[in-house]
């Protein structure tokens, strides 16, 4: 056995650039495995995060009546009455915020404006004191500042001011109707400009403050929802029924759904992304074990008349295939470790500093709610299974030819060209 | 002391009735008797008209033809001729819109939130269409005085809604006090800011009916948006099927 491992390592490194060619292939391949695989689940991560921290909080409160027709957002199905519900949740330490959402149109004017005109949007009220209990908006100010109590003023997303020609200081007027379906125009001055890691938030976010959107909307105090937050990685089902019977008991009328719920295009998007990437990752595996099984083939063919010599000179068929495959194996050893630790070197600014696609993100909307630094993630997995496939798959490829020749006659084995 | 007291209440009584007695000509006729008129006059039994819509906005001048039939307050068919247009069908019955496009060869039900939609990129809304109740079911109305509008003498009068169902809280008409039909309209939101004007701007008596045939409605939130409707011909008091305002009937 000693001199099978001897014999394989001598051969390992008599050809040293045949071992080198046939590793550096292992090597780009399971280096290029782990830096896609560390992107996709990194985007993905993060998306999940931003959506969570700047669109859905973990979990929102609604009257059962409003989510059913949440499309429509039908102002008369608010919640009436949120205060105990806050105070339940604050007194059983979930953080809440109530929310308002409606729709309107709003209407900008030649000067300041560059033109006059209207666009729909969707208008989220919130409360300045409460909200950041949730979301991070106020930490995500890029121009003037975040909104104070109960003032005719809003916050608008970073891009949907520019796209408007939008600047801090401009008049805003919203036309919108009322709980009650009147006719409603609000005056409005941009005080902050948002700019988010959520480009659904840049694009289409407008804050107003609750107390200002429950006088001119008629609210009487109602919300539309109450959003809530809780550890990311909590059990989701865990999480809702304690909010439900710390706070709902009493309230048949609500229903509360979680993000995975509210953000359910993002959902259905990530999991057909995930399919997406996992035929990305299979098709980068695939290059890999081509490479592999390429040059372990050449390899092997090339050497079927040494083959032959070996087997002339004594040396059993399972020896020989052993030797061949050990060398597969070191090869394989080779290439693996190189790969692995190409692709940690290089995901090491990926996970810190990531890559700015700004750019490419501004304009198209991809459904992954990242503004543009994809960032990669760490995955022992990852790295670990793609070690191990680059390490088996040689010592596979090199099995089916070695077979192959020792399956010939010693002297065709000698005469093979 | 008396005296004096006795002096200023008589200066008093005499102002108050010289006052009410000027301004009696003013109210010598209720707001809801000029509702009544109005809509005595505006509405139909059975009307077929064909006409036009102008609309207006910054991206130029666009012209949509129409038919249209209609049977008292509440059912209307409207059917777009225009080419762009041709074939697209809105029926009003009661309260209910539905819409029927012919390369859809389908109907739909307006509702919710889309009734607030402009017909056609108009400044009309779908919604504006609907509310076949009279308007002073709806609203609350006070005479505010005469006012001369293109020269006309016209009673000024605020509608206050009375709840909800209708878009508009408060809005304010001008109408002739000769011939008892609307000059002019003032559409507000609920803090106070003009919406729409509705102008009247010309009208054609029939049967011994004065009605409207060009109107212009104007979006006093948007600069340069109007939308001008002319009624080209009508015909009232004409044979129209009940079929002709039932869903079946739509998509043909």
């Amino acid at each position: 056995m000693k001199f099978l491992v001897n014999l394989a390592f001598k051969n390992l490194f008599r050809h040293k650039r045949r071992t080198m060619i046939t590793s550096i292939a292992i090597a780009v391949g399971l280096a290029l495995f782990i830096l896609i695989d560390s992107m996709l689940v990194g985007i993905e991560e993060d998306s999940t995060r931003n959506l969570v921290l700047y669109e859905t909080g973990s979990a929102r409160i609604m009257d059962a009546q409003f989510w059913e027709e949440h499309e429509n957002l039908p102002l008369k199905h608010s919640i009436d009455n949120p205060q105990p519900i806050l105070e339940d949740l604050e007194a059983a330490g979930i953080d809440a915020a109530p929310r308002t959402v409606f729709r309107g149109e709003l209407i900008m004017q030649k000067d300041p404006y560059p033109e006059s005109g209207s666009i729909q949007a969707q208008i989220t009220a919130i409360d300045p004191q409460r909200d950041p209990q949730v979301y991070l908006i106020d930490e995500s100010i890029s121009a003037g500042r975040f909104l104070k109590e109960d003032r005719l003023e809003a916050v608008v997303g970073a891009w949907l001011a520019e796209d408007i020609g939008a600047q801090v200081g401009y008049p805003l007027t919203i036309v919108t109707r009322t709980k009650e379906g009147f006719f409603q125009t609000i005056d409005l001055e941009i005080v902050g400009l948002a700019n988010t890691p959520n480009p659904v938030v840049n694009r289409t976010g407008i804050f107003i403050p609750i107390k200002t959107a429950d006088y001119y909307l008629q609210m009487d105090g109602s919300v539309t929802q109450i959003d809530t937050s809780f550890p990311y990685q909590a059990d989701i089902k865990k999480q809702t029924s304690k909010i439900r019977s710390v706070a709902l008991e009493d309230r048949p009328d609500l229903t509360i759904v979680d993000w995975k719920i509210l953000g359910k295009d993002f959902v259905a998007l990530a999991a057909a992304k995930s399919a997406g990437s996992k035929v990305i990752l299979f098709l980068v595996f695939i290059i890999a074990a081509v490479g592999i099984s390429n040059t372990m083939l050449m390899s092997v063919y090339e050497r079927i008349r040494e083959i032959g010599m070996l087997r002339a000179l004594g040396m059993r068929r399972h020896e020989i295939r052993l030797a061949f495959l050990i060398e597969a194996g070191g090869i394989g050893l080779i290439g693996a470790s190189v790969g692995v630790l190409i692709g940690v070197l290089l995901n090491i600014p990926l996970v810190n500093n990531g890559i700015d696609y700004s750019a490419l993100m501004r304009d198209a909307d991809m459904g992954y709610r990242i503004t543009g630094i994809m960032r990669g993630l760490w995955s022992t997995a990852t790295i670990l299974t793609a070690f191990f496939t680059g390490v088996v798959l040689s010592v596979l490829m090199a099995f089916i030819p070695t077979r192959k020749a020792l399956k010939l006659q010693i002297t065709d084995a000698l005469r093979y060209q | 002391m008396h005296t004096a007291h006795k002096k200023t209440l008589l200066l008093i009584g005499i102002l108050l009735s010289v006052s009410m007695l000027s301004s009696l000509p003013l109210f010598a006729i209720s707001a809801e008797e000029i509702i009544r008129k109005l809509e005595e006059n505006q509405v139909h039994e059975t009307a077929r008209s064909e006409g036009k819509m102008i609309i207006n906005d910054r991206f130029g001048e666009k012209v949509t033809t129409f038919k249209s039939w209609a049977e008292g307050e509440e059912k209307t068919l409207i059917e777009f001729t225009s080419r762009q247009e041709r074939g697209q069908k809105i029926l009003r019955t009661d309260d209910e819109i539905y819409l029927y496009f012919p390369d859809a060869a389908e109907v739909i039900r307006l509702q919710g939130a889309a009734l607030r939609d402009s017909v056609l990129g108009s400044d009309m809304s779908y919604e504006d269409m609907t509310g076949g109740k009279g308007l002073l079911d709806s609203y609350r109305a006070t005479l505010l005085g005469t006012e001369k509008i293109d020269g006309q003498e016209c009673y000024k009068i605020e509608l206050k809604a009375k709840g909800r169902g209708v878009p508009y809280p408060r809005e304010i008409l001008w109408v002739d006090s000769e011939i008892f039909v609307t000059r002019r309209v003032h559409m507000f939101s609920l803090s106070e800011k003009l919406l729409k004007e509705m102008r009247i701007e010309e009208y054609r008596s029939l049967k011994g009916k004065t009605f409207p045939v060009r109107f212009i409605i104007e979006d006093k939130m948007k600069r340069n948006s109007s939308t001008e409707f002319v009624i080209e011909s009508i015909e009232i008091g004409v044979d129209i099927p009940s079929s002709r305002f039932s869903l079946e009937e739509l998509t043909w």
